[in-house]
């Protein structure tokens, strides 16, 4: 296509037709396309407003065939990614990372990249509701406005009236939006809620050193982390700014030391996985490991600290552990993800004693990702049931699902005589609400973000809106009394009166407002007069003996009882379960569990042996009046006696995709000390009698003995690995040009699974429900292997994404009878599907298995009923790539049509491909950037330098089968090996 | 012809000493006669599993080859272990009709006509399965070499699956052929018998098919050559087509398929899997067209030997790959071997193993090779036996490979079982026509057999 319009001269489509000749079946094919190119034209809705500026402007306006990017802020989760969406014909059809974002750097998460799915969700309401009854909007607002003046004339009186329930806000215009709300209603309250929050962080942050804040973080600078239940590299505050900094802080061939990553851990998580050393502890003894550290630390430092049992590790291991952090002091970081004030106020005072607070923990610098205020929230719900809340507009909450204590919730709504809601679906809180005024998908609002203060990003449509849906801002601002509420005028009034002042003094780049507003929408980010880091607090004001005694009290209590401690935990694609209905993320193998399409009960090998119970077994778990049924899972790395449930399942109103898939673990949720605790004690398991088999793309989870993922020690590192001599009897293939390769670094690679979803998005890769993945027919191009080495009392994860390996003697390419996969003369091995007769023979001799055949037709089939299954969700079909027919192999092309498109753009401009202008769907979304493409023909390109690092490698060389893919074998620093 | 120095010491090949005209009778008799019950019962069992096979062929093209048990890592099980299971049986027909017509091997006048007509019909069976097993079966006349309009594109000549389309259409070619030879003079004595007023049709399709023979020296003396030509190009066939079908696997990486281990290994079992089916055919035919004159317990017998040398070669081959898996020092290979044996597929390893290496091994008695019950029972588990040898070489082998996290299972579907008595109720509803519409015993080489018996006997007494 991109051919057609630059027009090389390298013979395109057009050339040798010469309209003076043109034939009757000629004019037919130019009719039949001008006509099917105008009623394609006119399906597209054409954006609302012609002030948009697209990042690139093609003369002004978006050609077909070739993509527009807007710079825009995911609406995924609360840590406020700043992206690029690229729309083709006016649609939005994949999400990238925004590289002048400072939260994200250029790279997403998987559900950042699955959000574009969400978008053409037919699950979304398609208008308001009005008692449930599809309404216009002008009956909403008339509805609407002589209800909330009644609540305001009474509260003026009573004291009660309004209320304001929602997710994180971190928008400037938003909160001012919302304050200026509230203003004019008197008594009103708003109390935040997150499913998963960070609340006692905060709290222990303001008794601790006097800002009731979630600090930034500097991974980056870290020598030492010690991760307490801290999933920061998969789902803990924003972990893709995290992992990008954590990654960047490795780097095993800069010759220096490495930076040594410890994780204290009741669950196995991909952070976990990750750390150098990793302990495992049940969930009632991480304040225990918290006090055992400080009591070590302490002691170092010559200070008196609180005397306590120390959890069931090897104690030399925490010995080890205090040496290497009073070792690095001011270098070192504890991070802990317990949302509980005692373990929180203990980490405190342990990085108060390292002299971390100030360095390596920046409170000048919050975090806004994630402000859930469960105390708030718990007080509202007690208002309620009191009967002094007239009216509720929840936005962006889902409290009956993802509350504990969902019951008494909706028991509470019972008694509130107006209740909105501004949910995009009818979920299981909107479902009660008198109204409903759906919001706008992300990608078709205006909005802003202040994800870490004095940073500072901007959302923009890449759509109009699909639906009859209006932005919160629009109605929250017809229903203050404005006739025609305009979100996007509302959101640059606020920048040009609140933020440009601010940050005008201080730069000398822009002129205008309107000059500075341009390019900020066009940049997607911006930072504005950053605050000056405040002093580091003197002292740790936190009650250190409090806090033991709580921590003790809790390891009691959980002790005391009988049954089994649940963690629970999330899923990097399922989170807490708010994308539920989206099938690119219910089809993403969990990375641990590698189970996809719903959650099950972990527990250790070792219990299941006790309790008589088999992979697969269905249990039900009882905790009070909690009863979740489930299939139990084997995961080494958990301590005996407590098993643990992933959140986010368990739907009941959020779709067809969504709907009973899993169970719903929100209930377990424990409260203590006002915090919703991630972990709960006395849970006791039955069986059921009946078995299932878990949608698990992986059953296998040893290496047995094979070198596929290899670790090295720092020594090792130094000394190099041993060169494997490997004779061929065949002579190299002749190559000319450019030569495609890849290098994937296991050290860096967190397993966060972004390649998969981006990489699914990217390639029109389908889904294809929990029987076909149960049946081992999942069809990601990419995957992420998941294996154990070590024992199974300290076993060791380690993860190895795996596609195409392109190798150069293929083994797929000499069995095809059909020349269907043939090899490139730049290095790539070619699946051409429209020649593919489907003899599966490539696959059974592809050593790597990456091969993925189209067993059934998954495109317009209503058995796998997904997006391709109808027209709004075939729209985000990537038009570049062919949509396969049943019958026919695929499998990763290393994105060709990126790289044709590479080349083209090169070869318009009339210069040579420069290294790192071609990257994959992978590599772009990769946040520990692990991932390095590029031409191996030029020995100055990152690949090339990358695969002559000592810690490369191929996958299976002895084979001889030459791959273009290959690895940057781990490191794993531990400090014994340091010594020796 | 041929029959003329017939030794002594050999048992009688035809019993009770019939005429020439008895052996016609006796021959023909199912082609005039009304079919028995028993026929009818086996007829109705044949072509209910036909249709059970056609029904689950249909669905499967309709739907995908998803309603298989098929998956990411074994991208072949029930279909091609059929297709090499049928390719097999085919063998012994060749073996007989071609190798033992060269060794000049008496025995094998009665039983090659019915081993011939088994070949095609096998052969038939097997042509299906790579035809069902395509994703894209509507387009599977793309893997035969010839200019076309698709570029032209030309097919993969590396790739062991054309092999394979050259190997099969040749031997079906050659084998059809050969049979159809070898009736010519029967259809002439049919074509001679169908003098009554009602036979005209008859008539006129024996005397079609008889290519006017008329009997004369020089008819049989050229016949006789083109008969020798004939298995003289079979007779390489007979090693070359199971070699090249051997090679889909032995030219894979994939351990347990990549040896060179793999051709006389799977000619052997080829060889000893199609004994095991003509025995099993011609137990019952020989009972239930009352033909016992004709294929006596000393033809059973002397199959019976070759399926204990074609077994025990088998069971060679099985240590071998054993031995060499350990000897070889490959870890993967010793990791299929050792997963095949223990695996979760160990049971249809240890079938194999009994049915086609240990059981056999009873047939060093004369008791047991004359004993039709016993013969009977075990060619039936021979079959059983060579079926999962090809399910264990595929299944096993690919279900555990290179890299464990793709490490899977395979459970065969409905569907699959469907396909697969099908294609049984596809051969026996032929092999059930073909006893009524044609000869089945050579008449004119049985009668040569008969009258050298006849002259030894009078010779002898």
């Amino acid at each position: 296509m991109l051919k057609d319009f630059v027009g090389s001269g390298a013979g395109g489509l057009g050339e040798g037709w010469d309209p003076g000749e043109a034939s009757r079946r000629d004019f037919l094919k130019l009719m039949g396309f001008s006509l099917g190119a105008a009623a394609l034209a006119s399906c597209t809705p054409i954006p609302e407003r012609q002030a948009v500026p697209p990042l690139t402007l093609a003369d002004g306006a978006p050609l077909p065939g070739v993509e527009t990017w807007y710079a825009t802020t995911c609406g995924g989760c609360g840590a406020g990614c700043g992206l690029l969406a690229k729309t083709r014909d006016g649609r939005p059809i994949k999400i990238e990372g925004n590289p002048s974002s400072p939260i994200s750097g250029g790279a997403t998460c998987a559900v950042g990249q699955a959000s574009v799915l969400s978008l053409y969700d037919d699950g979304r309401l398609k208008g308001p509701l009005l008692h449930g009854r599809p309404a216009s909007w002008a009956e909403i607002d008339a509805w609407i406005a002589p209800r909330l003046e009644a609540i305001s004339a009474q509260s003026a009186a009573r004291g009660s009236g309004l209320a304001l329930l929602t997710g994180t806000i971190h928008s400037p215009s938003s909160r001012k939006l919302i304050a200026d709300f509230l203003a004019r209603h008197p008594g009103a309250r708003h109390a935040v809620w997150e499913p998963v929050s960070l609340a006692a962080t905060r709290e222990a942050n303001r008794r601790s050193f006097g800002r009731a804040v979630v600090p930034s973080y500097r991974f980056d600078k870290a020598r030492v982390v010690v991760g307490l239940e801290a999933d920061f590299l998969g789902t803990w505050l924003s972990p893709v700014e995290i992992a990008r900094a954590w990654a960047r802080g490795r780097r095993p061939e800069g010759g220096g030391p490495l930076p040594r990553h410890y994780q204290i851990e009741s669950g196995m998580s991909l952070t976990g996985g990750k750390a150098d050393r990793r302990l495992a502890v049940l969930p009632s003894e991480l304040g225990l490991a918290a006090l055992a550290l400080i009591r070590r630390v302490a002691r170092r430092a010559g200070e008196a600290a609180p005397d306590a049992p120390d959890p069931a590790v090897d104690p030399r291991a925490l010995d080890a552990m205090a040496d290497d952090l009073w070792n690095h002091r001011g270098e070192s970081l504890v991070v802990s993800g317990v949302n509980d004030l005692a373990v929180q106020t203990a980490v405190n005072r342990l990085s108060f004693l390292l002299g971390n607070v100030g360095r390596t923990i920046d409170l000048g610098r919050p975090s806004r990702q994630n402000q859930g205020d469960e105390i708030a929230v718990a007080e509202l719900i007690a208002a309620m049931e009191r009967g002094e809340v007239q009216g509720l507009l929840l936005w962006g909450v889902n409290p009956l699902y993802d509350h504990p204590e969902a019951a008494r919730i909706a028991r509470a709504l019972e008694g509130v005589p107006l209740k909105i809601s501004f949910a995009e679906r009818l979920d299981e809180t909107a479902a009660l609400a008198d109204m409903v005024a759906p919001d706008h998908h992300y990608l078709e609002s205006w909005g802003d973000a202040e994800p870490v203060e004095g940073c500072y990003g901007l959302r923009q449509p890449a759509i109009a809106p699909l639906f009859d849906t209006r932005a919160v801002s629009a109605s929250l601002l017809r229903w203050m009394g404005e006739e025609q509420p305009d979100a996007y005028r509302h959101l640059r009034e606020h920048w040009q009166r609140e933020l440009f002042p601010r940050r005008f003094p201080h730069q000398t780049r822009w002129a205008s407002f309107d000059d500075f507003w341009d390019h900020s929408l066009q940049d997607g980010s911006c930072e504005i007069a950053p605050p000056a880091p405040g002093p580091a607090p003197a002292r740790d004001a936190g009650d250190l003996a409090a806090a033991t005694a709580s921590i003790l009290a809790a390891h009691q209590e959980s002790r005391g009882q009988k049954g089994y401690e649940v963690l629970l935990y999330e899923k990097v694609g399922m989170r807490d379960g708010r994308h539920a209905n989206n099938p690119w993320l219910q089809e993403l193998p969990d990375p641990v569990s590698r189970v996809a399409w719903g959650n099950q009960i972990d527990l250790s090998p070792r219990m299941a042996a006790e309790l008589g119970l088999e992979e697969g077994d269905v249990v039900k778990l009882r905790h009070g009046a909690t009863t979740l049924e489930l299939p139990v899972r084997f995961q080494l790395g958990q301590p005996h006696g407590m098993v643990a449930v992933a959140l986010g399942y368990g739907r009941t109103r959020a779709g067809k995709v969504a709907d009973g898939v899993g169970a719903n673990a929100f209930p377990l949720v424990a409260v203590r000390d006002g915090f919703h605790r991630n972990w709960a004690s006395g849970a006791r398991l039955e069986k059921t009698g009946y078995s299932e088999t878990l949608a698990a793309v992986q059953r296998h989870s040893s290496m047995e003995g094979r070198p596929i993922v290899r670790t090295l020690t720092p020594a090792e590192l130094r000394k190099g690995q041993e060169e494997e001599r490997h004779d061929s009897l065949w002579k190299e293939w002749p190559r000319e040009g450019h030569h495609w390769g890849m290098a994937i670094d296991l050290d860096a690679c967190t397993g966060c699974s972004a390649c998969v979803v981006a990489c699914q998005a990217e390639n029109n890769v389908p889904v294809v429900g929990p029987d076909e993945v149960t049946r081992g027919r999942e069809m990601h191009w990419i995957r992420i292997d998941r294996y154990f080495e070590g024992s199974a009392e300290a076993p060791r994860m380690v993860l190895q994404p795996m596609m195409c390996q392109h190798c150069g003697n293929a083994p797929c390419e000499t069995v095809c009878p059909v020349l269907a996969t043939v090899h490139s003369a730049d290095g790539l091995n070619q699946q051409v599907y429209n020649r593919c007769v489907g003899t599966r023979y490539c696959e059974n001799n592809c050593p790597y298995k990456v091969r993925r055949f189209n067993w059934f037709r998954y495109a317009g089939n209503p058995r796998f009923d997904y997006n391709m299954n109808s027209d709004l969700g075939r729209m985000v079909l990537n038009p570049d790539v062919v949509v396969r027919s049943r019958g026919v192999m695929e499998k990763c092309s290393l994105c060709i049509q990126r790289i044709q498109a590479g080349k083209l753009r090169a070869e318009a401009a009339g210069e040579k491909l420069p290294d790192g202008a071609i990257r994959t769907a992978c590599q772009q979304a990769c946040p520990a950037e692990a991932i390095t493409f590029g031409d191996l023909a030029d020995p100055q390109s990152e690949v090339s330098r990358k695969q002559a690092s000592p810690r490369f490698y191929h996958v299976l060389e002895e084979l001889n089968t030459r791959p273009v893919v290959g690895y940057l074998a781990r490191v794993r620093n531990l400090p014994e090996e340091e010594k020796a | 012809m041929i029959a003329d120095s017939f030794v002594l010491l050999r048992p009688s090949w035809v019993e009770g000493r019939p005429t020439m005209r008895q052996i016609t009778d006796d021959v023909s008799r199912p082609l005039t006669s009304r079919p028995t019950l028993g026929w009818w019962a086996c007829f109705a069992a044949a072509s209910l599993a036909l249709a059970w096979g056609a029904a689950s062929a249909t669905y499967e093209v309709a739907t995908g080859i998803g309603t298989w048990g098929l998956n990411k890592t074994v991208g072949w099980a029930f279909d091609i272990t059929n297709f090499v299971f049928w390719i097999g049986i085919g063998h012994a027909g060749t073996l007989i009709s071609a190798i033992l017509l060269l060794f000049r091997q008496k025995w094998r006048t009665s039983i090659s006509r019915s081993a011939e007509a088994m070949t095609i019909f096998a052969v038939m069976c097997a042509g299906l399965f790579p035809l069902l097993h395509m994703g894209r079966p509507w387009f599977g006349f793309w893997i035969f070499p010839y200019p076309n309009t698709r570029g032209p594109l030309w097919v993969n000549f590396r790739s062991p699956l054309v092999w394979d389309v050259v190997a099969i259409s040749t031997y079906f070619t050659i084998s059809f052929v050969f049979w159809f030879v070898g009736m010519i003079p029967d259809f002439a004595t049919l074509r001679d018998r169908a003098a009554g007023r009602g036979d005209r049709w008859r008539r006129k399709v024996f005397g079609l098919l008889s290519f006017g023979w008329d009997g004369s020296w020089r008819t049989w003396s050229r016949y006789e050559m083109l008969s020798l030509i004939l298995a003289g190009l079979a007779t390489p066939l007979v090693l070359s087509v199971h070699s090249i079908v051997s090679m889909d696997f032995a030219t894979g990486l994939v351990p347990g398929w990549h040896t060179t281990l793999f051709p006389p290994y799977f000619v052997a079992g080829a060889i000893f899997s199609g004994f095991g089916m003509v025995l099993t055919l011609l137990i019952l035919t020989r009972k239930v067209m009352g033909l016992e004159r004709y294929i006596t317990i000393h033809h059973l017998e002397a199959m019976a030997k070759i399926t204990l040398l074609t077994g025990s070669m088998v069971g060679f081959a099985y240590l071998t790959e054993l031995f060499l898996a350990w000897f070889g020092g490959n870890p993967y290979e010793r990791a299929a071997f050792w997963n095949r044996a223990t695996g979760p597929f160990a049971w249809a390893y240890w079938t194999m193993v009994t049915c086609n290496a240990i059981l056999p091994q009873l047939l060093w008695s004369k008791r047991a090779r004359t004993s039709v019950p016993v013969l009977f029972v075990l060619s039936l588990l021979v079959n059983v036996g060579m079926w999962f040898e090809r399910f264990v070489i595929i299944v096993t082998s690919l279900h555990r490979d290179f890299l464990p996290s793709s490490w899977w299972f395979y459970k065969p579907t409905i569907i699959e079982v469907g396909i697969l008595v099908g294609s049984f109720g596809l051969f026996f509803t032929c092999f059930l026509l073909f006893i009524r519409a044609l000869p089945m015993v050579a008449m004119w080489e049985v009668k040569g057999v008969a009258a050298a018996a006849a002259r030894a006997g009078e010779a002898h007494a």
